[in-house]
């Protein structure tokens, strides 16, 4: 349907036909998307290869890879990357495992099972901040609650240089089980129960039944799990800068927002975003990789 | 390979009372097949002997010993889903040695064991595959080699093949036969077809409402029903029942159909036990005999109804109030409103007691 020119008064009151819509809808959106998205992403690519500062009136010098090759070559930078490492390593696989487990367990008939799978689901719905904040409070080795209830005297763990990361880490897991914990609910109740019947009759044992059908079953939503949760965990800023100082806590993330923020090396920190970026798709294409092996099974 | 015996055994599904009292032997060897409406017990009859469902009262017992407190996996019983229930992240291979390797037999003796299934059932080119890649009649033949590799104590088949296409079914249906006497398992099997029923039996339990109405031989339950259930339940068409009134004494008597006036003569034999009480007569549409002329002891009647099947037509024809449906050779009669004389063949004629719908059987 074509009109020509039509009037304000007229278009209003015949409603918009589709040219306007996509007038109204795409432009704004596409607009948005280069102002906010595409412009800054290209603009740091560009000043990765810069020695620009935000704070200064300077101008931005060319320095080529410079940036890079000496961000891959600091060994404190490198010492950033593997706590980085660390911290996935244990925060994603404890989630798995506490998720995992309170999944199998809340996978089957219980009392008060909706209630019970919702108020798990509580960590997951605050705020970072507050949840760094309250856990620093728990931690606290004078009259926290979990040395107290551990029995531990007062032992020190935000400010022990060895304990801090597993104390984030932990406070993470606490955090984002519930996550896995609810596709790993999804997953395992799509696993039809003729199959365990089958298994039954076929005489297979608990671990045998779980290990061979149970697992291959909810693998590939288990995966999206992991994948979400790794992602999540390489750039965790918030809750290890609320809850610790120490250098052994100090993430990619913390340390790109000091370099860019409080010692205004722009372009050298730009240069590292790009490093994260690339590594943080790349360990996803490895997972995603297996995830389709997985499914193809 | 065993024996089954299944004593009172009742299951309440929450007030839901799904098995009555249910008690019956299973020989060793012996394939019985259970038939009955969906929702008759007959599926959860097979599940509690498999142990996949307790049962609330009596007991079941495998070779003799008590087995209805343990685990399915300690009963040694295999189980052939409707569903089929293949695992399906694994190969057809896979899936058929599944038992095998979860009792961890040594690899050699289980490449052999699958292959001799496979071989049996006729699936050896499918083994690399996926599940998803096979027809359903394919699924069906791996489901009953994984049940059949480990050798089980019995084989219980819940609907096997009620999910597949009529011309699959029939060859299926032939399939399971052979196989039964090839190895002779004692096998225990659902359906609510009573062609499946009919043809695969040794003898056939007809259950009703959780209660068990008859066990017997196809050809018993068929010319002998116990009931006015089974009567009606078992043969295509259906057996036609009707209120009778009967008039006569030792020497025969005459059978008045629907309110009619001239009745059938039933010689004294056939009627001599019979004590007055209110009577329903069953007469399968063959035993309902049609003749162009006046028969002795015929009733003239008109055609209501005409329905070829090819190889025979079913007739209806009106006697009094009621309609009999009667079997006749394909075109005897070309439609409705013709005469036609109708005629009772004696022996082939049951009696029930109209109230409770028990079965009214002389001496013979």
């Amino acid at each position: 349907m074509t009109h020509s020119e039509p009037r304000a008064g007229q278009s209003a009151a015949r409603g918009l036909n589709d040219k306007s819509i996509r007038n109204l809808f795409i432009f704004p959106t596409i607009a948005f998307l280069i102002i906010f998205n595409i412009f800054p992403l290209l603009f740091s690519l560009y000043t990765s290869f810069t020695d620009f500062r935000a704070s200064t009136n300077a101008p931005a010098n060319w320095v080529g890879l410079e940036n890079y090759s000496y961000l891959l070559t600091n060994e404190f930078i490198w010492r950033n990357f593997t706590i980085t490492a660390k911290y996935v390593l244990i925060s994603v696989t404890g989630q798995v495992v506490v998720g995992f487990g309170l999944a199998m367990l809340l996978n089957r008939y219980m009392p008060f099972k909706g209630l019970i799978t919702t108020l798990l689901l509580l960590p997951m719905m605050l705020s970072m901040a507050v949840v760094g904040l309250f856990w620093k409070l728990l931690y606290d080795p004078n009259f926290g609650i979990i040395n107290h209830s551990l029995g531990l005297g007062k032992f020190e763990w935000l400010a022990n240089p060895d304990m801090a990361l597993w104390a984030v880490a932990i406070t993470d897991i606490w955090m984002w089980s519930p996550f896995v914990m609810l596709l790993s609910l999804a997953g395992l109740s799509a696993v039809p129960k003729h199959l365990y019947e089958a298994a039954e009759i076929d005489r297979a044992g608990t671990f045998y039944t779980f290990f061979r059908i149970t697992l291959p079953l909810v693998a590939p939503i288990l995966m999206i799990a992991i994948i979400f949760r790794t992602m999540e965990a390489f750039k965790t800023f918030d809750l290890a800068y609320i809850l610790s100082s120490q250098p052994t806590t100090e993430l990619i993330a913390i340390r790109l927002y000091k370099m860019a923020f409080l010692e205004w090396q722009t372009g050298l920190s730009s240069a590292f975003a790009y490093i994260v970026l690339v590594m943080v798709v790349g360990i996803t294409m490895i997972y995603v990789k297996y995830l389709n092996k997985v499914k193809e099974r | 390979m065993a024996e089954i015996e299944i004593r009172n055994i009742g299951k309440f599904f929450g007030p839901v009372e799904v098995l009555k009292d249910v008690s019956m032997t299973i020989a060793d060897g012996e394939f019985v097949v259970m038939l009955g409406e969906s929702g008759c017990g007959k599926t959860t009859t097979l599940r509690a002997i498999a142990g996949l469902e307790s049962v609330t009262s009596g007991k079941i017992l495998i070779d003799g010993e008590e087995v209805q407190d343990k685990k399915a996996s300690e009963r040694d019983i295999a189980f052939v889903f409707q569903s089929f229930s293949l695992y399906p992240h694994m190969t057809v291979y896979e899936n058929i040695a599944f038992p095998l390797r979860a009792v961890r037999m040594n690899a050699s003796d289980r490449q052999a064991a699958v292959k001799e299934v496979a071989e049996i059932l006729r699936i050896e080119p499918l083994l690399n595959r996926k599940p998803s890649a096979l027809s359903g009649g394919d699924m069906q033949r791996v489901a009953i080699g994984r049940a059949l590799v480990r050798r089980p104590k019995a084989l219980l088949m819940d609907e096997p093949i009620g999910a597949l296409d009529a011309t699959l079914r029939e060859q299926m249906r032939a399939e399971i036969k052979r196989l039964h006497i090839s190895r002779g398992s004692t096998s225990v099997y659902v359906t609510h077809d009573q062609i499946e029923a009919m043809s695969l039996a040794d003898r056939i339990v007809i259950m009703n409402d959780g209660i068990l109405q008859q066990i017997g031989a196809p050809e018993e339950v068929y010319l002998r029903p116990a009931n006015l259930f089974v009567a009606q339940f078992v043969g295509s068409p259906v057996m036609n029942v009707t209120d009778v009134a009967l008039e006569g004494g030792d020497g025969g008597a005459s059978v008045m159909i629907g309110g009619d006036k001239q009745g059938f003569h039933f010689p004294g034999q056939v009627v001599g036990h019979l004590n007055g009480a209110p009577l329903s007569l069953g007469i399968r549409p063959e035993a309902v005999l049609l003749s162009h002329d006046a028969a002795h002891g015929a009733i003239e009647v008109e055609t209501t109804n005409v329905e070829p099947l090819g190889s025979h037509d079913i007739v209806d024809v009106r006697v009094g109030e009621t309609v009999l449906r009667s079997r006749t050779e394909a075109g005897f009669v070309s439609g409705e409103g013709q005469k036609v004389w109708v005629g009772l063949d004696p022996l082939q004629a049951h009696f029930f007691d109209r109230d409770s719908g028990q079965a009214l059987r002389g001496a013979n």
